[in-house]
């Protein structure tokens, strides 16, 4: 099957270095510490951050350092065929334990010993890409919840099909079967905290291919920092600055 | 009353072209329904409802989830063969005892403030307008007992009649005071609550009392009343709100 047409042209009419359309928005959820909602093309994420809160099962206390969980679910409807079991299959454990690692990661918890974060994630519509968008989602809501970070965490993927570098690969194009290249970076810091690949590339095909997923992630970045100014920009206005 | 602000969301699907349309009300509480429509063959019937609620944020997720669900289809489906159901059941039949549409309505409650009964039922009377059910064309010379060919159209879509679904309106007693549409500060105090599911002509589709206290018979007919009055007024607000919703759409 072709997945880039000759003219140079992905199935849904991207160039091979050209992004999906990116939509985020805070404070959706108005019960939650934080929240966001981020959508990547038509993969559709929601996040919601509770915390700094006391920690429910005391035994998990950590006495120098917050506890940070993560749980990962998609909805019923999220996919095309209806899903039976919305979390505890293998692929949900999974990623909430990729999502946990990585926010972990760069969340300032020895501020706030002997307390948990939670961050619930949450997929609306699947298209690809949702282990990133979801991790955008949760820097988003972290960001929301004003929970002290080292700097946010940007995520984006990046495949090889048809002999071409592709930046963010859509659900089709996902199952092709070709290598598929997550990659979760700080942006400010200029370090990687997430690489995941899946299927075989050649060493030199996998350098390009990561150096476009991380393009794709600061140009995420950026777009995440416009978001959160112009939500500061609002809070200011509101309380009368 | 319920404000509800109706957007609508398309999502055009792969292969099958069916177009899954996902509504967001978005009232005091925010939640996601979606209708989705499946081919099956060799059931008469099938209709579920199941309501997720998202994060563990509300203690005992699970059985509140069965709760809800369980209240919802008792108040929206009938009997087993979908006789006396509140959602017209007719719309889904392709062949007369072969070949039929499974309905699955997904509720997602993602941020809860009480009163959730009532948001699901106008969740999904908002959905279900909303929803496209693809013709269906079958093939003529079929034998008593083969399945019939059948061919999904990817352009046409009859739509749904959702003009006999009921609403929900839920009356929460506290102590003295019966009232309507409580947040989750005001059911925290509440002694006994009756759902129940009204549709346009005024006709009692549901009725569902939770609550350990005692009520006196006279004061639930007094309620029944009540709702019917309120049902009247959040119907015709539903109404016009899916009406705007779907011109916002058409013009966008």
């Amino acid at each position: 099957m072709e997945y880039v047409s000759p003219e140079g042209l992905r199935l849904d009419g991207r160039r091979p270095m050209e992004m999906r359309q990116i939509r985020a928005e805070i404070g959706t959820v108005a019960r939650a510490d934080g929240s966001a909602v981020f959508e990547m093309g038509n993969t559709k994420v929601i996040a919601a951050v509770y915390g700094p809160r006391e920690v429910q099962n005391r035994s998990q206390q950590i006495s120098d350092q917050a506890l940070v969980r993560c749980e990962y679910s998609m909805a019923n409807f999220s996919t095309g065929d209806r899903r039976r079991k919305p979390k505890g299959d293998r692929r949900s454990t999974e990623i909430s334990l990729v999502i946990r690692q990585t926010m972990e990661a760069c969340i300032l918890t020895h501020l706030m010993p002997r307390s948990q974060i939670d961050i619930f994630v949450q997929v609306l519509q699947a298209d690809g890409g949702t282990r990133s968008a979801c991790i955008n989602a949760a820097t988003l809501a972290l960001a929301d919840a004003g929970i002290p970070m080292r700097d946010i965490v940007t995520s984006c993927s990046a495949g090889y099909l048809n002999s071409t570098p592709l930046l963010d690969l859509n659900y089709i194009e996902d199952s092709a079967g070709g290598p598929d290249v997550t990659v979760g970076i700080l942006p400010k810091l200029d370090k990687v905290t997430l690489l995941q690949m899946d299927a075989k590339l050649p060493l030199d095909i996998f350098e390009n291919v990561m150096g476009l997923a991380t393009e794709g992630c600061k140009a995420v970045a950026n777009y995440i920092r416009e978001v959160l100014l112009e939500n500061t920009k609002q809070l200011e206005y509101r309380r009368g600055l | 009353m319920l404000k509800l602000e109706l957007f609508l969301r398309h999502m055009v699907q792969q292969e099958l072209g069916l177009v899954q349309l996902m509504l967001l009300p978005v009232s005091r509480e925010s939640l996601e329904n979606q209708v989705h429509c499946n081919l099956t063959k060799e059931r008469l019937l099938y209709m579920l409802i199941v309501v997720q609620l998202q994060h563990q944020c509300l203690r005992g997720g699970e059985e509140l989830s069965t709760e809800l669900s369980v209240a919802l289809q008792r108040c929206l489906l009938g009997g087993k063969s979908g006789a006396g159901s509140g959602i017209d059941p007719s719309s889904l039949v392709i062949v007369e005892g072969k070949v039929c549409w499974d309905l699955y309505i997904d509720g997602l409650v993602i941020s809860s403030d009480g009163n959730l009964l009532d948001a699901l039922g106008a969740a999904i009377k908002a959905a279900l307008s909303n929803t496209g059910i693809p013709k269906v064309n079958v093939a003529s010379e079929t034998s008593g007992d083969e399945q019939p060919e059948v061919n999904i159209s990817d352009e046409e879509f009859l739509r749904f009649d959702t003009s006999g679904i009921p609403v929900i309106v839920t009356l929460t007693k506290v102590g003295r005071h019966n009232i309507v549409d409580a947040t989750s500060e005001e059911e925290s105090q509440m002694s006994s609550a009756i759902s129940i599911s009204i549709n346009r002509k005024g006709r009692i589709c549901g009725l569902t009392k939770r609550g350990g206290a005692g009520l006196d018979p006279s004061i639930i007919l007094d309620m029944i009343s009540v709702a019917k009055h309120v049902s009247e007024q959040l119907i015709d607000k539903l109404d016009s709100e899916i009406a705007a919703a779907e011109a916002d759409e058409e013009e966008s």
